[in-house]
């Protein structure tokens, strides 16, 4: 989709890569090697906070645990305001994941001079600014969703499509495509335009214009990890609830 | 200024490409700089206010669980007062209970002896009167059964040897 766009603006200066891979074959299939890395990374960063924190649990919660519960006490709200009082818990682990995952590779790509790393091909970045990433996470929100529906609808969750007339069938059906397709390129076109535009910034001007634009790009970051979180607990709840015929509530 | 090594051999390889400019390192290190000033400020004091309400709920809590302990252990002093206090009751009123079937029974006792003796002396008055009137009765039927044969059977000649014989008797 991308190619390599090389951007030569001086010799001293290296170049612009886009669309560049660090291709890893895989029973004939290629990756995206760097986002792999990036990813473990971030995951690995993830865990290893995570196991800090509960180390040592105390009952007044300080210093890393704080901030840890804290977070939850975030995600929780977040899960329970998009999915109600009622069925909001089993689906914490799943927001939290999603949220804590997006925010960490964002920031990650942000904030962590990836560039003093060399690879063979492409260079490491957030593994949110690679559409496979996006689009796996997408496809697991959507996942989700259709799960949570037939769990809690079982076959009644087909109804659905109909409502509120059956005219919205063709538009119900094409919703099920577009949920995973925006969320997915949404959080790619984002990420990897912030990147982007810091990137040729960095090349035009290296020092100090860039920042604003870096700041900036924190704080979408951020907003983009918390969407995506949102909008999939909003999905998920449209599954559960239906449009109409509403049982509880 | 551009200073480039590598650990792998070649330009394709893995290695550590140290650049201040190309690696954005002075412009990332001011943004972390930034971050971390302002995000410790409001982290830390949210944190620490987070920290505080929770010390706060739990003392709270804590407190109100003494409380609840200190008034349990009351009640339960209490409780077991009026748990004596109502065997006290109970054993009193046994004590009464028996003490008054004692009285009772005696009473009766004495009454029984009172009446029995009241009754005997009854009946020895009755036969006594009984006696007494059949006596009379006797007494009554003698006399009159004499006064109606005495006429007939006191002739003159009958009186006359009657007043001699008393006049004998009493002259010798």
């Amino acid at each position: 989709m991308l190619n390599s766009i090389p951007v030569l603006l001086s010799p001293i200066l290296a170049e612009l890569e886009v669309g560049k891979h660090l291709y890893w074959e895989l029973g004939g299939m290629k990756l995206h090697g760097q986002v792999f890395i990036t990813t473990w990374l971030v995951m690995g960063a993830l865990i290893v906070v995570s196991l800090f924190a509960t180390r040592k649990v105390e009952r007044i919660p300080s210093g890393i645990q704080n901030l840890m519960e804290y977070a939850l006490e975030f995600i929780r709200d977040l899960a329970k305001n998009q999915i109600g009082e009622k069925e909001y818990r089993p689906w914490v682990p799943y927001i939290g994941t999603l949220f804590l995952f997006i925010f960490v590779s964002n920031w990650g790509g942000a904030l962590v001079p990836w560039k003093l790393i060399h690879l063979p091909a492409g260079e490491l970045a957030a593994p949110t600014n690679d559409i496979n990433t996006t689009v796996a996470l997408a496809l697991l929100t959507s996942l989700a969703y259709f799960y949570a529906g037939f769990r809690k609808r079982g076959i009644g969750y087909f109804a659905k499509y109909i409502e509120p007339t059956p005219v919205m069938l063709p538009i119900n059906i094409l919703e099920d495509f577009t949920k995973p397709l925006s969320l997915s390129f949404r959080l790619f076109g984002n990420i990897l335009a912030d990147e982007l535009v810091v990137a040729v910034l960095v090349l035009l001007v290296p020092l100090f214009v860039p920042l604003p634009v870096m700041l900036l790009g924190l704080f979408t970051s951020a907003i983009q990890a918390l969407v995506f979180a949102t909008l999939s607990a909003a999905y998920i709840a449209e599954a559960m609830e239906g449009h109409g015929a509403e049982e509880h509530g | 200024m551009t200073t480039l090594w590598f650990l792998a051999t070649e330009k394709g390889g893995f290695g550590f490409h140290f650049d201040l400019l190309e690696a954005n390192l002075i412009n990332l290190s001011i943004v972390i700089g930034v971050l971390v000033y302002f995000g410790s400020k409001f982290l830390g004091s949210t944190l620490e206010g987070r920290r505080n309400t929770i010390e706060e709920a739990i003392r709270d809590a804590e407190r109100r669980q003494s409380e609840a302990k200190a008034a349990l252990a009351e009640q339960q002093q209490k409780l077991a007062l009026a748990k004596t206090e109502a065997e006290g009751i109970l054993k009193q009123a046994q004590e009464n209970a028996q003490k008054a079937h004692q009285a009772i029974l005696e009473q009766a006792q004495v009454d029984i002896e009172r009446m029995k003796a009241s009754a005997a002396q009854d009946l020895s008055s009755q036969q006594d009167r009984v006696v007494r009137d059949l006596r009379q009765r006797v007494v009554d039927m003698a006399l009159a059964d004499v006064q109606e044969r005495l006429p007939e059977r006191l002739t003159g000649d009958i009186q006359h040897r009657l007043i001699d014989k008393s006049i004998a008797m009493l002259g010798g």
